[in-house]
C-alpha cells in the first residue's frame, strides 16, 4: 500500500491540473482569511468610533448636569441641562469573535444603536441601510464559502476518477488479478488526494486564526476556532464519505462525477434554496409594512389624543404634577408618544421574533436534508455572526430603552433634572457573546451528525468495494 | 439531415432514464421558483397597497399640527414590486421597501426583505431566472458532453464522416436538439412567470411585453453560448470523460464562482463607503454647518436673515409679513439637499463603481453579464432602484417645501406655534411612481450586452475550432 500511496502522491504532484487546483484553493482560503481579517477589522473600528463618539457626548452632557450642581452654572441659564429625556446611550454588539471566518448576516443588519427616549423602538437604529445591494445580493468570499462550497468541488475534481479511471482504461481486472486489496488500493488513493486538501484546509484555517487575530489569538478566540475546525472537519468528513462511497459505485469516470456534481447541487444549491423556501412559507413573517404602519398610526392618535395622554398620565401619577413647570410640555408629549408607541408595537416585535424561533426549530430539524445548510448554521453560530445572535441583540436594545425610560421616566414627566448621581446610575449596556458551553452544545449534534454521514458513506463504500473484489474473484 | 440528427437526439435524451430526471428535476425547480415568485410578489403588493392607503389616512387625519412637524412625520414613498420581479426578483430584497420622506434628512429606503430572511438563503435563492441561469448551462453540459467525445470514443464518429456526414450539420443536430429541450425550460418559466405576472393586484411594468420578448432572447443567447461551448469542448476532447470534466470547471466558473468571486473583489477595489460612517456624515453635514453653534453655521443663518429682510425690504424679522421660521427651515432644507446631492452622488459612484469592476469579471462568467440584463429588464437591478430613489427624494423636496410654504405664509408671527388642519393635509399630493421605459432600463447594461455577444462569437469559434480539428482529425485518420 505504501508504494500506492507514493505512486499517488507523485501522479498528484505530476498532474498540473491537479497542482493548480490546489494551489488556486488555497489563494482563495488566503484571500478569504485577509479580506476576512480586514473586514472584522472595519467592523470593530466602526463599533469603536460610535461607541466612543456618543460616550464622548454623553461625558460633556454629564458635565453641564456637574457644572449646574456644583453651583457654576445658574441653573435658568441652562435649562435644559440635565433635561432627563435627552438620555442617550451607545448600545453596540462588537462583531462576532469569528466573524473574520463567516460573514453570516452582519452585513445586513445594524450593529449599533443610539438609544435615546426620543426615539421609539421602532427606530432605535437609525438609518444603517446604505451597504451596496449588489455586493449583498452576491454574498462574500469568506473562508466559510470557501470551506462548504469551494472544497467538495476541490476534492470532486481530484478524486472523480479514483477507481474508475482504472476501470475506464481496463486495467481494474488486471490490478484485482494480483493480490492487491481493491479496497485498500482506493483508500490510499483517496488518502493522497484528500489529505492535500485537508491538509490545505488546516493552514488556511491556522492562517485565518492568526491572520484575524493580528498576532497570537486570544482565549476566547482559541476556544471558537475549535469548534470551527471541528465544523469545517466534520463537513469534510462528510464529504470525504460521500466521494468514498461515489468512488466504490465503480461507474465510468462521468457517470460517477456527473453523480459526484449532481449531489454537490443538491446539497448546495437546491437543498438550502428549498429549505429557505419553505421555512418563509410555514413561517411567514409579519408584514414590515404593516409594522411599520401600526407605529405611525399609534404615533398619530397618541399625538393627536395627546391631551388625553398626558391627563390619564397624570391621573396615574398624580404626584408628578408640578406647579412651576418651566420645561417645555412638547418634552413630556414626546415622551408619552413614543411610549404609547413603543407598548403598542411591543407584540409585533415579539410576533418578529416569535417567527424568527419558530423558524429556527424548523431548520433545526430539516436542515439534517442538506449538510451544507446545516453546516452553514453551525457555523455561523460559532463565529457569532448568526441571525439568532442579531435577533437577541436587538431584542436586548429595546429592552435596554425600557430600562432607561424607568431609570428616567419620574423625572421627565415631573420636567425636572436629573442629578449627577441619578445621570451616573443611567444603566450600561454591554453585549453579551454566548459563552463557548452554549455554543458547544448547540453545534454538537449536527457536527457529530456530519462526522456519522461521513463514516456511513465510507462504511457504505467499504461494504461495495468488498463485493467487487469478491465479484472480480470470482470472475 | 439536422433534422433527422436532432430527432435522434431527442428520441436518444427521452430514453435515457438520467437526461430525464435531471430535466425533470430542473422543470420541477423552476415550477417550484415560478410559484414561490409569484407568492412572494403578491404579498409585497398586497401589503404595499394596504401601506399606501394607510399612510393616506394617517396623513390626512393627523389634526392640528405645524406644518414643520407634520414634515418630521411626514410621509413615505414605498416601492412597487413590479410583475417581472416574479421571474427575476434581482435585487428586490436587498433593497429596502420604503423610504422616509422625513425633512431635513435623506433616509436610505429601509424595510430590507432580507433582514427578515433565514440566514441559509444567502446561499442561494429559489427564483425562476436564478434556475436558469445555473441549471440551464449544467443541464446542456450533461446532454452535450459526449456529443462529439463519446461518438469519438465509441467508433461511430468515424463511420458517420465516412458515411458522407457533414461535420457541420452533425454538429447543428445535437446543438438543435440541446437547445430546444433546455430552451423549451426557459419557455416553460418565462410562460408560467408571464401567466402568474398577470394575475390580479400585481403592478405591471412599462413594456412589459417587450421585456418579456427580451428575457426571452437574452436567455436563448446565454444558453446558446453554453450550447457552442459544450459542442466545441466535446470535439476538442479526446475522451467524454476530459469533456465533461472541463465543461464542469467552466460551469462552476462562470455560474458559482463568477457571480461571488467578481462582487467580492469589486468591494475590495473600490470599496463604497462604510454604512454606520456614511450615516453619520449624513446627519452631521447635512444639519451641523446650518444649525451648529458654529461660527460658519451662525454665519450662514446670518445671511439667510439679510437675504429675507433685503427680499421684503424690511430692518426686523419682526416685521416680515411672513414667518421667518418657516423661512429659515426651508433654507436649512435647501442647504442640505446640495450636501445629500454630493453624499449620494458619492454613494451612488461607489456602487457603480463597483459594479463596473465586477462587470470585468464578466468576461470569465457570462452569467455576470446575463444577471445584469436580466435585472435591468425585470426592472429589478441597481438603475431601477436608484431611479425610485432618486424620484422619491425629488418628490421629498416638493413635499417638504410645500409643507414650509404652508408655514411661511400663513404661520404670519406664530412661528412653530402655527399650526394647520386635516384640510390642508387632504389637499397635499401623493407620491406617484411611474417606473422608466425598457429603453431607460437597458441603457446601463449595454456593455453586458455587448459582452454576452462576444461571448457568443467565442462559444461559436470554439465549436468551429472543434469542427476543424476534431472532426477534420478524424477525417483525416
Amino acid at each position: 500500500m505504501r508504494a500506492i500511496r507514493k505512486h499517488e502522491r507523485r501522479a498528484l504532484l505530476g498532474d498540473r491540473l491537479q497542482v493548480l487546483l490546489l494551489g488556486l484553493f488555497a489563494l482563495i482560503c488566503l484571500s478569504a482569511s485577509l479580506r476576512g481579517a480586514q473586514y472584522r477589522e472595519a467592523l470593530e473600528e466602526a463599533a469603536a468610533a460610535f461607541e466612543a463618539e456618543h460616550l464622548e457626548r454623553a461625558a460633556d452632557w454629564r458635565e453641564r448636569v456637574v457644572a449646574v450642581e456644583s453651583g457654576d452654572v445658574a441653573p435658568e441659564d441652562d435649562v435644559f441641562a440635565g433635561l432627563a429625556m435627552d438620555v442617550a446611550r451607545p448600545a453596540v454588539a462588537a462583531p462576532g469573535p469569528l466573524a473574520d471566518f463567516s460573514r453570516g448576516v452582519t452585513d445586513v443588519h445594524p450593529f449599533t444603536a443610539r438609544v435615546a427616549l426620543w426615539r421609539s423602538v421602532d427606530r432605535l437604529f437609525g438609518n444603517y441601510q446604505f451597504q451596496s445591494p449588489n455586493e449583498i445580493r452576491a454574498g462574500k468570499l469568506d473562508l466559510a464559502f470557501a470551506v462548504l462550497f469551494v472544497m467538495p468541488l476541490l476534492m470532486i475534481a481530484l478524486t472523480f476518477g479514483a477507481l474508475s479511471r482504472d476501470r475506464d482504461s481496463g486495467r481494474l481486472g488486471l490490478l484485482l488479478s494480483h493480490p492487491v486489496s481493491v479496497r485498500a488500493m482506493v483508500r490510499s488513493k483517496l488518502l493522497v488526494r484528500l489529505g492535500a486538501v485537508f491538509a490545505i484546509l488546516v493552514a488556511a484555517l491556522l492562517a485565518g486564526l492568526f491572520i484575524g487575530a493580528g498576532g497570537v489569538p486570544d482565549g476566547g478566540r482559541l476556544g471558537r476556532f475549535a469548534f470551527w475546525f471541528l465544523a469545517a472537519s466534520g463537513y469534510f468528513a462528510f464529504w470525504a464519505g460521500a466521494i468514498y462511497w461515489f468512488v466504490s459505485l465503480n461507474r465510468k469516470s462521468e457517470i460517477t462525477a456527473m453523480l459526484m456534481i449532481g449531489f454537490w447541487v443538491l446539497n448546495g444549491l437546491v437543498g438550502p434554496a428549498v429549505l429557505a423556501a419553505a421555512a418563509q412559507l410555514v413561517h411567514p413573517a409579519p408584514s414590515q409594512l404593516a409594522f411599520l404602519s401600526t407605529a405611525r398610526q399609534v404615533s398619530n392618535e397618541a399625538y393627536r389624543s395627546r391631551a388625553d395622554v398626558m391627563q390619564g398620565m397624570l391621573l396615574d401619577h398624580p404626584e408628578l404634577t408640578v406647579e412651576n413647570y418651566t420645561i417645555p410640555e412638547y418634552i413630556r408629549v414626546s415622551y408619552l408618544v413614543n411610549e404609547t408607541v413603543d407598548r403598542a408595537v411591543e407584540p409585533v416585535l415579539e410576533e418578529f421574533e416569535a417567527v424568527q424561533n419558530r423558524r429556527r426549530s424548523f431548520l433545526g430539524l430539516v436542515q439534517y436534508a442538506a449538510p451544507a445548510a446545516l453546516a452553514m448554521r453551525s457555523i455561523n453560530e460559532i463565529s457569532g455572526t448568526d441571525l439568532a445572535r442579531q435577533v437577541r441583540f436587538e431584542g436586548e436594545v429595546r429592552d435596554y430603552k425600557r430600562a432607561i425610560a424607568r431609570h428616567v421616566e419620574a423625572r421627565v414627566l415631573a420636567g425636572e433634572r436629573l442629578t449627577v448621581a441619578e445621570v451616573d446610575a443611567v444603566p450600561t449596556y454591554t453585549f453579551r457573546e454566548s459563552g463557548l458551553g452554549a455554543v458547544g452544545r448547540s453545534v454538537v449534534f449536527p457536527v457529530g451528525y456530519l462526522f456519522g454521514l461521513g463514516l456511513l458513506g465510507a462504511a457504505l463504500a467499504r461494504r461495495n468495494l468488498a463485493r467487487l473484489q469478491t465479484r472480480f474473484r470470482e470472475a | 439531415m439536422i433534422r433527422a440528427i436532432a430527432r435522434k437526439e431527442l428520441v436518444q435524451y427521452w430514453r435515457d432514464g438520467r437526461v430525464v430526471t435531471v430535466f425533470g428535476i430542473v422543470a420541477l425547480l423552476g415550477l417550484a421558483a415560478t410559484v414561490t415568485g409569484w407568492s412572494a410578489v403578491s404579498a409585497m403588493e398586497r401589503e404595499r397597497a394596504s401601506a399606501v392607503a394607510m399612510d393616506r389616512e394617517i396623513w390626512d387625519t393627523q389634526g392640528l399640527k405645524n406644518p414643520h412637524t407634520a414634515a418630521h412625520f411626514s410621509r413615505y414613498a414605498f416601492q412597487p414590486t413590479f410583475n417581472l420581479a416574479v421571474f427575476d426578483p434581482g435585487l428586490t430584497d436587498y433593497v429596502g421597501n420604503a423610504i422616509w420622506l422625513e425633512a431635513h434628512y435623506r433616509d436610505p429606503a429601509a424595510l430590507r426583505p432580507v433582514e427578515d430572511a433565514v440566514e441559509i438563503q444567502r446561499i442561494a435563492q429559489l427564483n425562476p431566472a436564478w434556475v436558469i441561469q445555473v441549471f440551464g448551462p449544467l443541464l446542456i453540459f450533461i446532454l452535450l458532453y459526449g456529443a462529439v467525445a463519446a461518438e469519438r470514443e465509441s467508433g461511430t464518429l468515424r463511420q458517420l464522416l465516412a458515411a458522407g456526414m457533414r461535420p457541420v450539420s452533425l454538429l447543428l443536430g445535437k446543438a438543435v436538439s440541446a437547445f430546444s429541450l433546455t430552451g423549451l425550460l426557459v419557455f416553460g418559466v418565462l410562460l408560467g412567470s408571464a401567466f402568474l405576472m398577470s394575475a390580479e393586484g400585481i403592478e405591471r411594468l412599462p413594456d412589459t411585453g417587450l421585456r418579456t420578448a427580451a428575457l426571452a432572447a437574452l436567455y436563448l443567447v446565454y444558453l446558446a453560448i453554453f450550447v457552442f461551448l459544450a459542442l466545441g469542448v466535446s470535439a476538442l476532447s479526446s475522451r467524454s470523460r476530459t469533456a465533461l470534466a472541463g465543461l464542469m470547471g467552466i460551469w462552476i466558473v462562470a455560474t458559482i464562482l463568477g457571480p461571488r468571486i467578481g462582487p467580492d473583489v469589486a468591494g475590495a477595489l473600490a470599496p463604497a463607503p462604510s454604512a454606520p460612517e456614511f450615516a453619520a456624515r449624513l446627519d452631521q453635514e447635512g444639519a451641523d454647518p446650518f444649525w451648529g453653534a458654529g461660527e460658519e453655521a451662525v454665519q450662514r443663518r446670518q445671511r439667510v436673515m439679510d437675504a429675507a429682510l433685503a427680499e421684503y425690504g424690511v430692518e426686523t424679522v419682526e416685521e416680515l409679513p411672513i414667518n421667518y421660521d418657516g423661512y429659515l427651515l426651508q433654507a436649512s432644507e435647501e442647504f442640505a439637499n446640495g450636501v445629500f446631492d454630493t453624499m449620494y452622488a458619492e454613494l451612488w459612484g461607489g456602487y457603480e463603481r463597483q459594479h463596473a469592476i465586477a462587470r470585468g469579471f464578466a468576461l470569465v462568467s457570462p452569467t455576470i453579464a446575463a444577471q445584469n440584463v436580466s435585472m435591468a429588464l425585470a426592472g429589478t437591478g441597481l438603475h431601477a432602484y436608484r431611479h425610485f430613489a432618486d424620484e422619491a427624494e425629488e418628490f421629498r423636496r416638493e413635499f417638504v417645501l410645500l409643507l414650509n410654504q404652508e408655514m411661511i405664509d400663513h404661520g404670519g408671527a406664530d412661528g412653530y406655534a402655527y399650526v394647520s388642519g386635516n384640510g390642508f393635509w387632504r389637499q397635499n399630493p401623493d407620491f406617484e411612481y411611474a417606473a422608466p421605459g425598457i429603453g431607460e432600463a437597458v441603457r446601463g447594461v449595454w456593455a453586458d450586452v455587448i459582452i454576452l455577444l462576444l461571448w457568443l462569437a467565442i462559444a461559436i469559434a470554439v465549436a468551429a475550432l472543434g469542427v476543424r480539428r476534431g472532426f477534420l482529425g478524424e477525417m483525416a485518420a
